[in-house]
């Protein structure tokens, strides 16, 4: 599947569109031929190395060297373990150490990395092109990315060729059709994983991927990008929308035909608005966690008419092909319609588990009658309900559902009706110690707020005495953690 | 205003934003050479200077600031 969707389309693309752009990196392009030269010397260059551990560590930087190495490493039979050049060295080791990577790839001319053995993609000599894949099984990985652990060890989950192959078939199906004319964003850092689809998509098909440099204001330079290179497919997070927020009646991209929002949970309000800068375009809202090979379920969003929304935040839609959905209780059974527990999933985009991490496989994983069959499913974490039509609607983290005085309380629904009071400013509630070391909720409102007692007294009307915030803390901007996401953990930091 | 007084009231800005009081604006000054300057900040920057210069930024404003230098042009022309 790997070979079929991901490795043969990029090939024929290389040679049927030898002369377009590959890419867009820096205000510079890239044609196809020389990104294959680049594949190919980087390739040649790990066949010189005396190589024992199959994950490659890919330092990511915004070069043509570095989408070069992860088809390189592919081609090569290897998985590459993306390293952030921006993310605290210290990190890096642990991730270097726990995926027991030997070989280092990094375009940087001066490279930090010096303790392993480093290629260093930028100084290669040319080598022709050569892209012949080297036989390798499905099984094999394609890349490990780290996700934060609730524990504070970051996971690294391990992704194989099989998973992502019936990834990029599953996300072709859903009905998008981009072919060698289409400019499409790339705006999410590599060691997130929206980037591979972010990339592969344009690459099988013959496209021009524009890259999201770094050290760039990364919500004024997406629209610079977007408008200026009239971009007609891309993927992105709510939170880069609501920067743009301000500037809505200013933005007029009728380029874009496919606009995606991933990565976090879609207010409904903020996509009605964002809809009429895009006026041309398909939005589709997807969903899923890392563990399932980038998304895992999609809704199309409707511009006339109604969306299904919960607590103000968009469906989350259908499983995409390939991928079943079950709700479960803490017994681990499957629940009916409207029932509310936690999402898990299976099927070919399900990761074999966490890179020699037991214990959470034993947590996240478990076997399951499913249609006759026992199955492997991942749970997600998430508290979700399916509804009559079976949609799934997103309640929330299961890790934000909290204990105030004993009652359990969903933080998303205070922030609901929060939102709808402050007319669509961002809020965003989470639990605090009081002095006494019960819990207690705090409010943090973006932008300004005049009355603080008149949202109180809204409040008060919709929602149980114990549901009401005993603080409530104004921030001009909320702080975002490096996917782009509302850095809830910062908020939480801020109580104390 | 000249750019020289534009700067100077800049500096206060920069330095109370970014905590950092021997901070020294010059006009190649960009976003990588000061810890700090991400999004987040640069909408709270873009804001501050909003409010003590009465001015309003459009989306293509922010587009063309690439460095201090092209910020005090902005600034200039909309004063």
């Amino acid at each position: 599947m790997f070979k079929k969707f991901i490795l043969q389309p990029f090939i024929e693309s290389t040679k049927e569109f030898e002369r377009n752009n590959a890419f867009c990196i820096n205000e510079k392009f890239y044609t196809y031929k020389e990104f294959a030269e680049s594949i190919t010397k980087i390739r040649k260059a790990l066949q010189n190395q005396n190589i024992r551990s199959k994950n490659i560590g890919l330092v990511v930087n915004d070069s043509l060297e570095t989408y070069a190495a992860v088809f390189a490493i592919w081609l090569e039979g290897y998985a590459y373990v993306p390293l952030h050049p921006q993310q605290p060295f210290a990190r890096n080791i642990k991730i270097i150490n726990q995926t027991d990577v030997d070989l280092i790839i990094d375009s940087s001319v001066k490279s930090g990395f010096t303790a392993s053995a480093v290629i260093n993609s930028s100084l290669l000599a040319p080598e022709g092109v050569y892209l012949d894949p080297k036989p390798t099984p499905v099984d094999a990985l394609a890349y490990i990315i780290f996700t934060s652990g609730s524990t504070g060890k970051p996971k690294g989950v391990q992704i194989t060729r099989m998973n992502l192959g019936a990834f990029i078939k599953s996300f072709l199906e859903v009905g998008f059709h981009i072919d060698q004319n289409d400019r499409c964003l790339q705006c999410f850092d590599l060691t997130f994983d929206i980037s591979v689809q972010s990339y592969l998509i344009p690459l099988t098909r013959g496209a021009c991927v524009y890259t999201m440099p770094y050290n760039r204001i990364r919500y004024s330079y997406i629209c610079d990008l977007l408008e200026n290179h009239k971009i007609t497919f891309g993927a992105m997070a709510s939170s880069m929308i609501r920067y743009l927020r301000p500037y809505f009646n200013e933005i007029n991209i009728p380029s874009m035909r496919y606009n995606i929002l991933a990565a976090e949970a879609s207010p409904l309000d903020l996509i009605i608005e964002w809809s009429k800068c895009i006026p041309n375009a398909e939005i589709y809202d997807f969903y899923g966690p890392t563990e399932a090979t980038i998304y895992c379920t999609y809704s199309k969003f409707a511009k006339e008419g109604s969306n299904k929304h919960f607590n103000g935040m968009l469906s989350i839609g259908k499983p995409m092909n390939g991928i079943s959905a079950i709700i479960i209780d803490n017994e681990k059974r499957a629940l009916s319609k409207n029932q509310k527990g936690e999402l898990c999933v299976f099927g070919d985009q399900v990761t074999p588990g966490y890179w020699n991490n037991e214990e959470k496989n034993a947590e996240s994983f478990f076997e399951i009658k499913y249609d006759k069959i026992v199955k492997r499913f991942y749970k997600t974490g998430d508290l979700c309900y399916f509804d009559e039509d079976g949609d799934i609607m997103l309640a929330g983290r299961l890790d934000n559902q909290v204990k105030i005085q004993g009652y359990r309380v969903e933080l998303g629904e205070i922030e609901y009706h929060a939102r709808k009071f402050l007319a669509g400013q961002e809020a965003v509630a989470v639990t605090y110690p009081a002095q006494n070391g019960s819990n207690e909720i705090a409010l943090f409102v973006e932008g300004e707020l005049f009355d603080n007692y008149k949202l109180l007294e809204y409040l008060k009307t919709k929602i149980p005495p114990y549901m009401i915030p005993s603080k409530i803390i104004v921030k001009d901007k909320f702080p975002l953690n490096t996917s782009g996401k509302t850095d809830r953990i910062a908020l939480k930091n801020l109580t104390q | 205003m000249e750019r020289a007084e534009v700067l100077s009231k800049l500096t206060v800005i920069f330095r109370k934003l970014f905590s950092n009081d021997s901070l020294a604006l010059t006009n190649e000054l960009t976003a990588k050479d000061v810890g700090g300057w991400d999004s987040l900040s640069h909408m709270l920057l873009i804001t501050e200077i909003e409010s003590a210069f009465l001015i309003k930024f459009k989306l293509k404003d922010l587009n063309r600031m690439k460095n201090v230098g092209d910020m005090v042009d902005i600034i200039i022309s909309k004063l």
